[in-house]
């Protein structure tokens, strides 16, 4: 489970959403569970059956009006009601003001409130934004991400096999490294993957015989990337004689990382097999597919129309070239 | 060396997924394949060249298998066009 603490999400929005620390760090350690937000004007007015109080609370303005409405005394047994509840943080929008009576509350039930500029739509998208973010979930893969051609490439297989050397080739051949070794994967928005390096490691890569080497030092920025979405698998494998390679491409193989369905593609490699140039391929393959064109489909559709129609004569072109004596 | 000639029974032909399920036959056993149909004649384990052949339904093709398996080799490829590819 993902800790994200008020604190945390504080100082990673404070520039951005303007947030103004309105009492003290009451609750900057106090994890939040879920990346939901809640607008507590329900639990105002006294319903408080299934408050979700666990949330990041959100007071706009329709919040803060009915608060001036009240009379003093159910503003009191209001606001002592909602203090009750064991809040990560409220954040009161478009710069609202805030009453005495409210801040002593907070500040007796140690609650944090922030003030922000911003109007409750704008803040509410943008802070869910950086919510899902903080929420999505994540996973490390053993492999190589490689940018070529705009395509996000994984190379996966066993240690030793080559993973390294083929990212090295491809970033010599002008395509942009994100990470050598680990790929850290997490899934954003609907079914996108994103794959990133470690802190740690970005753009360093070892070579077995070399050790360390610093791609962005060698290659220059624009060998490097800091992200990149995830889009094919290609499994390096040692050459098996008794595999079933794929020969066609008529079907996809699928696999699945974090419930997201992306192609692999099984690789076997062999000595004098140029597995760089078969990524480069595998990739600008990719890119037809997306933009519509499947070879294989369309190379079929071609054969099973010329059996069917009886017509395997020459003509046109190939009746030309014919006549290329030379 | 032993030859047979051979119908293709399925109603597409030999297109793409046939082909493969050939040439991945031909590619068990150890033996040359080779598929001939009038003055052409192809490595049944080159899917592209089995391909070339565009053997539709009810051409014939004469099928030669050269090696120490060639009995088996012949006899799974055979099995596999009198199945139609397990097609229709």
């Amino acid at each position: 489970m993902k800790s994200l603490t008020v604190g945390k999400i504080y100082e990673d929005n404070q520039e951005q959403l303007q947030l103004e620390l309105l009492n003290g760090q009451l609750s900057f350690e106090r994890i939040i569970e879920e990346p939901d937000l809640h607008r507590p004007g329900l639990a105002l007015s006294g319903f408080v059956e299934v408050f979700t109080f666990g949330r990041v609370q959100i007071l706009g303005n329709t919040e803060s009006g009915y608060l001036q409405t009240m009379s003093a005394a159910k503003r009191k047994k209001a606001l002592a009601s909602l203090m009750s509840f064991e809040m990560p943080c409220i954040i009161i929008t478009e710069h609202n003001s805030v009453s005495q009576e409210f801040l002593a509350l907070a500040t007796k039930s140690k609650i944090s409130i922030f003030r922000t500029p911003f109007k409750t739509t704008r803040l509410m998208h943008l802070l869910s934004d950086y919510m899902d973010d903080e929420f999505a979930p994540t996973i490390t893969v053993h492999g190589s991400l490689v940018d070529v051609y705009g395509v996000g490439v994984m190379f996966t297989g066993r240690s030793g096999i080559g993973k390294s050397e083929i990212a090295l080739d491809l970033v010599e051949r002008g395509h942009r490294l994100v990470t050598d070794d680990i790929v850290k994967i997490s899934r954003k928005a609907e079914g996108i993957l994103i794959g990133s390096a470690s802190e740690m490691l970005r753009h360093h890569m070892e070579i077995r015989g070399i050790g360390i080497v610093d791609v962005r030092s060698i290659f220059g920025i624009r060998s490097i990337r800091l992200q990149k979405r995830v889009e094919v698998e290609v499994h390096l494998e040692e050459w098996d004689e008794a595999e079933n390679y794929e020969r066609i491409g008529l079907e996809e193989t699928i696999t699945e990382i974090l419930g997201v369905e992306i192609p692999v593609v099984r690789l076997p490699i062999f000595p004098g097999k140029n597995i760089t140039v078969i990524a480069e391929v595998v990739a600008l393959q990719h890119l037809l597919k997306i933009n519509g064109v499947n070879s294989a489909k369309l190379f079929n559709e071609r054969l099973i129309e010329s059996m069917q129609s009886g017509n395997r004569k020459k003509g046109g072109l190939t009746e030309y070239l014919d006549k290329d004596f030379e | 060396m032993i030859q047979e000639k051979v119908t293709i029974k399925n109603k597409l032909g030999m297109h793409a997924r046939p082909a493969a399920m050939f040439v991945k036959t031909a590619a068990k056993f150890k033996s040359d394949v080779f598929l001939g149909r009038d003055e052409q004649e192809v490595n049944g384990k080159s899917i592209m060249g089995v391909m070339m052949l565009a053997a539709e339904m009810g051409s014939a093709l004469t099928l030669t298998v050269k090696g120490d398996d060639e009995k088996e080799t012949l006899a799974a490829l055979i099995a596999l066009i009198n199945n139609k590819f397990d097609e229709e």
